[in-house]
Order: structure tokens, then C-alpha cells, then sequence
């Protein structure tokens, strides 16, 4: 019983970390169409900048706000480079930002080697139902609420966050209406990697830190947003939660090397029980 | 439209094709052992993109686990040898294989479209290189799978000398002989109706059901091609390291696939020949680069990732349609 | 004529190789109302899309001296935002985003405030696709297909609207739209674009009773027959 407890506990909070890089994903994707394969990179990157702020003394807070600022123009420089350009197609967009997430590969390994590196999250431990569980699990929890929130505020109550909705929405429309699209795409990309910034800076002091870890949390978040059809944040904070759980279940109770593998053949199945409900439909 | 639809798919000229032809038959005689492993693989490749920008042109489908009938290919291949069946045949089922599982998962998952089709791809993967790994007793798991026989008989002659049939050169050349194989198949498919009706179904879903192509069945056909070509290529490959390990077939060996294929234009069959020639090269010069005295540990990996990453951006921002069409496009521009 | 706001001059445009528009030249003046009439695929969504900035032409010039907003072919409304979200989207590019002033031209929009633009009748749509334009306080209001699927009763009460638009406010208006009677009969003047080159142009009168125009677009009829009772397609 405490061993479920447990495992529900640490697979909310890798999911909630799950969920942010999925939001990532949708936000660009809704507004630019394009699959964002960096998006791995920012949280990676995220978690460099803050190993690095805390060697040279800064203070936690300092160190990981740093980061996710340093995530944020990542976001926007890959959104630049993969849309700025006039006529540039969806699909050498996404081959663009697969490249990008190449050169993040050399900028790290550059900087940081190519060896596995740890930083420190909240120290300490709590305790819950008798469960002795670490603060970071609380952090992580607690970020991501704030970000959703704040996520939802933007998007709904802004007249800035509605500008996205509209280019998300019609973008024919909303470039009669004299909006610069690819501008609020680069924007959008922007997003992307400060939420992206956020899910490195929340989890990776939980994981090590190596260059190419990216891409498990890219298609943990991929996977996460594709519940929604890359279009809705919310159908992705639940499928970043449900893989979350999935896999700390799988981890605890049968063989940790399953849990990949049984994630995803639920979600394959739950898209294409989707996908044949509809064929049905029509 | 249909000239141009001719001039894509005919072209280049015999002439052109029996020069490449030619000189990559003379090539493997004058490359160090180093470098004819390096020239396998590019065959192997070369066989897999061609399949891989098939169903991305033609159907129009993205799969982000290509590497996965590959590994497919390669263990059917290995594992059929091992436990003795002759090595040609175990060959000949690694095709077969690879394209049974891609039928068996494209019926379900190719209901799926664009970007949920690419996730279900490289979930196939990442589910069959876990597979892989924890099914030790068959696989031999993430130690991996050894003691694969060669493809060719080993000549005795005499007392102690014998003739090992089984070098990287002779390896070459099997490699070509799929390769051409494979290339030759392709245009004639990509010439036949069904692949006339493909290039519909790569316009407009729609509008091929619209005009009576079988939208369905064509992908599902398309899809399972590419994966035995795939296949085809894992089985050679079993052979020629005669050793198999999951690590060998990673996602970034999918998207090392799909650069190839976008890089040099989908739907080319040439293209896809240009696409892996020009990432093998690249990859060997920065090697080479890389190498050199006095440079850092890292440097190969910085150097190549930079590289690597650059190419991809700077051609898709200035040559978005991929190598093969825009020099196709600046010569027939230059005679016109 | 009066000052011109809107002039067009030898416009080309092209889709890749294809040629959509052909020299085509046109004028607005200050505060007129003109029709633009033609078949399918002539071009008229094209010349519209260019003189709003979002295609470029491959030649020829488009002189504004003052804001053009257009209302798009088939409404092209936010459609999982509420109708006021979508009014105040319309106003990005001028600093007053209160839509008071759209309110009181088309008062049912008060009403539908709070409703999500996507479930909406067709006129409703429309209503919000033309409060959203009117937003930036346009000096040029270009309408792409104001009747399309929507009933001849509410095409008239659009129409009305239109009218006391550009009564009141002096908004110049420019119509493309596929009822050549109804066209014909808001509009003074008009011009008829055919495979991407005008063909005819001049005032409304003329080119009712021209034998072309009433061949091919008012199914032969003699003379324009009022708006409510007829509202038959010309393409349809
Ligand atoms: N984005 C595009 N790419 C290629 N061709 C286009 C594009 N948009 C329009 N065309 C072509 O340009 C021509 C003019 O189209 P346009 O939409 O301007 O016509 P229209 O007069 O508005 O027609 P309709 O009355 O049907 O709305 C047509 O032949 C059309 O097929
Ligand atoms: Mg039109």
C-alpha cells in the first residue's frame, strides 16, 4: 500500500515534468504547426545553466531563474532560425529544428564534456502517510501548478495570450487583421523553451545530467502532447500525468526497463482506438 | 504536370547513372578496410532511404522508426543463421520478416495520420529495441548477439591456406548488388500505376480516394515496402559484423534516415542516393578533421555534431526541396 | 472623380507559373461604394488578398492612402473565441480596443458577446466577420462575398447595414460578390474581372443593361429585379 503510494507520488511529479515539455510542444505547435524536436534541448540546456550557476556560487532561485531565462531565448533563437525565414515548408522547419537540437549536442559537449553530471535540487526529504519522499518531488508539483496556471491566465485573460489563440485558431485571419504570425510563432517558440527551461530545471536534479538525454524527455513530452493532438495544453497535462504514473508503476511492480515500453503501447493503442472511433463516426 | 511528373521520376540520364554506376564498382578496390566498412554501410543506407523516401514522398507518410525494420532485418537475419538455417535464406527472410510486422502494425496504426503516425513509428522503435534488450534468452539482450556465421562460404585450400570470402571488399559489393537491386525495383514501382496512384495519395488523401485510389491498401503497401527494404538491409548488415546488439539501432539512426531522405529530395530515388552520399562523406571528412593531433577528447563529437546539425539547418533553409531537385531545377534552368 | 484612396495600377500576380492577375488596374475614391463581379477563379479573392498586403504581387502597384481591412471569403472567424474576442482581435492594429462603437452600428453583436464565434448561424458569422473588420476603423471596408450561403433576407439586412455604414461613417466599401443584382444595386459603380483582367467597367446602370453582364450573369433577365425577391446565384 505504501509501496503504491509511493510510486504514485514520484510518477505525478516526473509527470507533471513530462507535462511542461508537452505544453512546450502544443504551444508551438498550435501556433506554427511545426514539431518542435529541440524541445528536449531546452530543459537539457536548462539543466547545464543551472550546474554551472551554482558552481560559480549563485544561490538557488537565482541559478535556475537564470536558466529558464537562458532556455526562453534558446526558444526564440530556434524559433527564428526555423520560421523566420520567408516560404521555409512545415517539414524543413521540423528537419531545422531536429539540426538545432545538433548544434545544442555541440554547444554542451563543448561546455559541459559528454560525462553524466548531477546538481542539486531542495535538499531534505518529507514525509507523507508514513512515506519518506524527497522535497524535490514537492518542488516539481508545485512549479508546475504555478506554471499552468499562469499558463492558462496568459492564454485566456491576456489580450497578448489571445493574439496566440487567434494565429492558433485562423492564421489567414489573423494576418488580415494585420498580425505578424511568424512573428507571434517565434514568440510561441520563445514559450516553448521556457517551459521547456522549467521541466529541465524541476527534474533533472532528480536524474543526471547528460547532453543527450533530451531525448527520452522529448518523447515523454511528445508523447504526453499527442493525447491532445498537439492542439490542447490541458489533454496534455493529463497525458503527461498518466505517463508519469505509468511508468512508475511499471518501474515498481514488474521491471524497470519496461515502463518505456509499456507507456507507449498505451498510448498507441488509446490514438488508435481514437483514430477508429472516428473512422466510425464519419 | 505530366512532364514534369516525367522529368522527376525519368531523369537523370543513362548516361549519368551508368557513370555512378561504374565508378562506385571501381571504388572499393582503392579504399583502405576502413573505409569499405564505411562503404558498406552507405550501401546499406542508401537502401533504407530509398525506402524511407518512398513512403515520405510518394505516401506521403512520416515514420520516425525506420530503424526499428532495420534491427528487424538485422536480428531475423542473424538469429534464422545462427541456429542454422543457410545463411542465403536467412538473408532472404530478413526482408520478409521486417515487412510481416510492418503489416501486422500498419493495419492498426496507419489509421493513424501526419504527426500521430510519426509518434506511433518511433514508439514501434523505442517497444522493439526494448523488446530487444529483455528478451535475453533469444537476443542475447543488451550484451548482445554473437557468433552470427558469415554470409559466404570460407574456401579451403589446401592444408593451410584458405580463402575467406567474407572480407569488407566482397561486402561492397553485396552491398552494391542490394542496392541496385533495390534502386532498380523502386523506378519500375515508382513507373507502374499503383505508384502513379501513390503520388496521388501524397498530393491530397482526399483527393486520391476521390479518383479511386485505394487510400488505405496503397499505404499500407508502401509502408510495408519500405520496411522490407529496411529489412533487407538489417539482414546484410547481421551478416557482415556478425554481431548484433539494441545499441546499434538507435532513434538517432531513424533520424539520421529521415535527413537523408529529406536532404536529398523525397521521392527520389536518386535523391535518396545523394542524401546518404552526402551525410557518409560528411561525416568521414569531419572524422578525419577530428582526428587530428592536439585536439581535445570531445572533439570528433563537438565537430561532428556541429557539423551535422549545420548542414541540416543551412540546406533546408536555402534548398528546402532537397538536393537532388534543386540541381535538377539550376541545370534544366542553365540549358533552357 | 473624387480623391482616390485606394489605386491600382497594372497588377500582376502569380502562383508559382500560373497567372492569377493580369495588368489589372482599379480605383476607389474617398467614401464610394464599388462592386466587383466575375465568375469562379477569376481573381477577385486574389486582388483582394493583395491590396490587404497578406500576397505579394509579381508586378504593378497598390497605392492606399488610408487603412483597408478586409472581411475574407467565408467568414474566417476565430471560431473557438467569443465573438467579443474575436471583435477586439479585429482592433490589434490600432490602440482603441473597445468595440462600443461596433456595438452600436450592429447592435445584435451586444447580444451575442459572450457567445463562442464557431457556433453561430452563417449570418450571424457574417455579422461578426464585418464588426471584426470595422474594428480598426477601416477607411476601406473590402468584402469578399458578403451573400455566400447565407438567406436573401439576411443578405438585405446586411446590405442595410453596408448602406448606413458607408452613409455614416464614410466608409468607402469594396464588394466582391457572386450576386451581381445585389451588387449592382448597392453599388454605383463596378467592375467586371474576368480570368484575371478586367473586362468591363464603369457605373451600375450601364453595366446592368449591357448585353455581356446580362447574358452572363443575370441569367438574361432585362432588368434588375429587387434584391429580396430574387437573390438567385448567378454562379449557383
Ligand atoms: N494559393 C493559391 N495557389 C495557387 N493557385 C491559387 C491560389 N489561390 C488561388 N489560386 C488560383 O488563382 C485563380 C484565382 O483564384 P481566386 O480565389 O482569386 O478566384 P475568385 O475570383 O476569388 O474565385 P471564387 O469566386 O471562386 O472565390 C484560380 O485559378 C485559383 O485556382
Ligand atoms: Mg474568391
Amino acid at each position: 500500500m505504501s509501496a503504491l503510494l509511493q510510486y504514485l507520488i514520484s510518477g505525478i511529479a516526473t509527470g507533471c515534468a513530462f507535462a511542461l515539455v508537452a505544453t512546450g510542444f502544443v504551444t508551438i505547435h498550435r501556433v506554427t504547426g511545426v514539431v518542435n524536436f529541440a524541445q528536449g534541448g531546452f530543459a537539457i540546456l536548462a539543466g547545464y545553466v543551472t550546474f554551472s550557476a551554482l558552481r560559480a556560487g549563485l544561490p538557488h532561485g537565482v541559478s535556475e531563474l537564470l536558466a529558464v531565462l537562458l532556455a526562453t531565448a534558446a526558444g526564440g533563437v530556434v524559433g527564428v532560425i526555423s520560421i523566420g525565414r520567408r516560404g521555409t515548408p512545415l517539414l524543413a522547419s521540423l528537419i531545422i529544428t531536429i539540426g538545432l537540437g545538433f548544434l545544442f549536442y555541440a554547444v554542451e559537449v563543448a561546455i559541459w564534456g559528454d560525462q553524466p553530471l548531477q546538481f542539486e535540487g531542495v535538499p531534505g526529504v518529507f514525509s507523507l502517510a508514513g512515506l519518506t519522499l524527497q522535497r524535490q518531488y514537492l518542488l516539481i508539483v508545485a512549479g508546475a501548478v504555478v506554471s499552468f496556471a499562469a499558463l492558462l491566465l496568459f492564454f485566456n485573460r491576456t489580450y497578448l495570450g489571445k493574439i496566440f489563440t487567434a494565429c492558433a485558431s485562423n492564421a489567414y485571419a489573423a494576418r488580415l487583421a494585420g498580425i505578424n504570425v511568424t512573428r507571434v510563432g517565434i514568440a510561441a517558440f520563445a514559450v516553448g523553451g521556457l517551459l521547456g527551461g522549467l521541466a529541465g530545471v524541476l527534474l533533472l536534479p532528480l536524474r543526471s545530467l547528460t547532453f543527450d538525454s533530451d531525448v527520452d524527455l522529448a518523447v515523454n513530452g511528445f508523447a504526453a502532447a499527442i493525447f491532445g493532438g498537439l492542439q490542447r495544453p490541458g489533454a496534455a497535462l493529463v497525458g503527461g500525468l498518466v505517463i508519469g504514473v505509468a511508468e512508475a508503476l511499471v518501474a515498481g511492480y514488474s521491471h524497470a526497463s519496461y515502463q518505456k515500453g509499456v507507456s507507449l503501447v498505451l498510448i498507441v493503442g488509446i490514438l488508435v482506438w481514437q483514430a477508429s472511433r472516428r473512422a466510425q463516426a464519419d | 504536370m505530366t512532364t514534369v511528373l516525367r522529368s522527376r521520376f525519368l531523369r537523370p540520364s543513362s548516361v549519368l547513372i551508368a557513370g555512378v554506376a561504374l565508378a562506385s564498382l571501381l571504388l572499393p578496390p582503392l579504399l583502405d578496410s576502413g573505409k569499405q566498412t564505411v562503404f558498406v554501410l552507405f550501401t546499406l543506407y542508401v537502401v533504407v532511404t530509398v525506402g524511407l523516401s518512398l513512403l515520405m514522398g510518394l505516401a506521403g507518410q512520416i515514420s520516425l522508426g525506420q530503424a526499428a525494420f532495420y534491427a528487424l532485418g538485422a536480428y531475423t537475419a542473424g538469429l534464422l543463421a545462427k541456429h542454422g538455417l543457410p545463411q542465403l535464406l536467412a538473408l532472404a527472410a530478413a526482408p520478409v520478416g521486417s515487412a510481416v510486422v510492418a503489416t501486422l502494425i500498419g493495419v492498426p496504426v496507419l489509421r493513424l495520420r501526419g504527426h500521430y503516425l510519426a509518434f506511433a513509428t518511433l514508439a514501434f522503435q523505442l517497444i522493439v529495441l526494448t523488446i530487444l534488450a529483455e528478451a535475453r534468452g533469444i537476443t542475447g539482450g543488451d550484451i548482445g548477439l554473437g557468433g552470427i556465421p558469415p554470409l559466404l562460404p570460407v574456401l579451403n585450400q589446401g592444408q593451410d591456406s584458405e580463402l575467406d570470402l567474407n572480407s569488407p571488399l566482397v561486402y561492397c559489393y553485396v552491398g552494391w548488388l542490394v542496392a541496385a537491386l533495390v534502386i532498380v525495383l523502386t523506378r519500375n514501382l515508382v513507373r507502374s500505376r499503383p505508384g502513379r496512384g501513390l503520388r496521388a495519395l501524397a498530393t491530397s488523401e482526399i483527393g486520391a480516394a476521390a479518383s479511386g485510389v485505394a487510400v488505405g491498401a496503397d499505404k499500407l503497401k508502401v509502408f510495408t515496402i519500405s520496411a522490407a527494404y529496411a529489412g533487407l538491409a538489417g539482414g546484410v548488415y547481421a551478416f557482415f559484423l556478425e554481431y548484433l546488439s539494441p545499441g546499434s539501432f538507435p532513434i538517432l539512426l531513424s533520424i539520421q534516415f529521415i535527413v537523408m531522405a529529406t536532404l536529398g529530395g523525397l521521392g527520389e530515388v536518386w535523391g535518396a542516393v545523394l542524401g546518404a552520399a552526402v551525410i557518409v562523406l560528411l561525416v568521414q571528412v569531419l572524422q578525419a578533421a577530428a582526428s587530428q593531433p592536439g585536439l581535445p577528447r570531445q572533439a570528433p563529437a563537438i565537430l561532428s555534431y556541429a557539423a551535422y546539425g549545420g548542414v541540416m539547418v543551412l540546406v533546408m533553409l536555402f534548398l528546402p526541396a532537397g538536393l537532388l531537385p534543386t540541381l535538377r531545377q539550376r541545370l534544366s534552368r542553365g540549358r533552357g | 472623380m473624387a480623391e482616390a484612396l485606394l489605386e491600382v495600377r497594372g497588377l500582376t500576380v502569380r502562383y508559382g507559373a500560373a497567372v492569377a492577375l493580369a495588368d489589372v488596374s482599379l480605383q476607389v475614391a474617398r467614401g464610394e461604394m464599388v462592386a466587383l463581379v466575375g465568375p469562379n477563379g477569376a481573381g477577385k479573392t486574389t486582388l483582394l488578398n493583395a491590396i490587404s498586403g497578406v500576397i505579394r504581387p509579381a508586378a504593378g502597384r497598390i497605392q492606399l492612402s488610408g487603412r483597408v481591412t478586409q472581411v475574407p471569403e467565408g467568414r474566417q472567424l476565430f471560431a473557438d473565441m467569443s465573438v467579443e474576442d474575436n471583435l477586439r482581435i479585429g482592433a490589434w492594429s490600432v490602440r482603441q480596443r473597445d468595440p462600443a462603437a461596433v456595438y452600436e452600428l450592429l447592435p445584435r453583436l451586444r447580444e451575442l458577446r459572450g457567445r463562442i464565434a464557431g457556433t453561430l448561424s452563417g449570418g450571424e458569422q457574417q455579422m461578426v466577420a464585418v464588426g471584426r473588420a470595422l474594428m480598426s476603423t477601416p477607411d476601406l471596408l473590402a468584402i469578399d462575398e458578403l451573400s455566400l450561403g447565407l438567406a436573401p433576407l439576411v443578405v438585405d439586412s446586411l446590405a442595410q447595414y453596408l448602406r448606413s455604414l458607408n452613409r455614416e461613417r464614410a466608409t468607402a466599401i469594396l464588394l466582391v460578390e457572386q450576386n451581381v443584382r445585389l451588387a449592382l444595386e448597392l453599388c454605383p459603380r463596378a467592375y467586371v474581372l474576368e480570368a484575371g483582367q478586367i473586362v468591363l467597367s464603369g457605373s451600375a446602370e450601364e453595366l446592368a443593361s449591357s448585353a455581356a453582364v446580362q447574358a452572363a450573369y443575370l441569367g438574361g433577365a432585362p432588368e434588375p429585379v429587387p434584391v429580396a425577391s430574387g437573390g438567385e446565384d448567378a454562379e449557383a
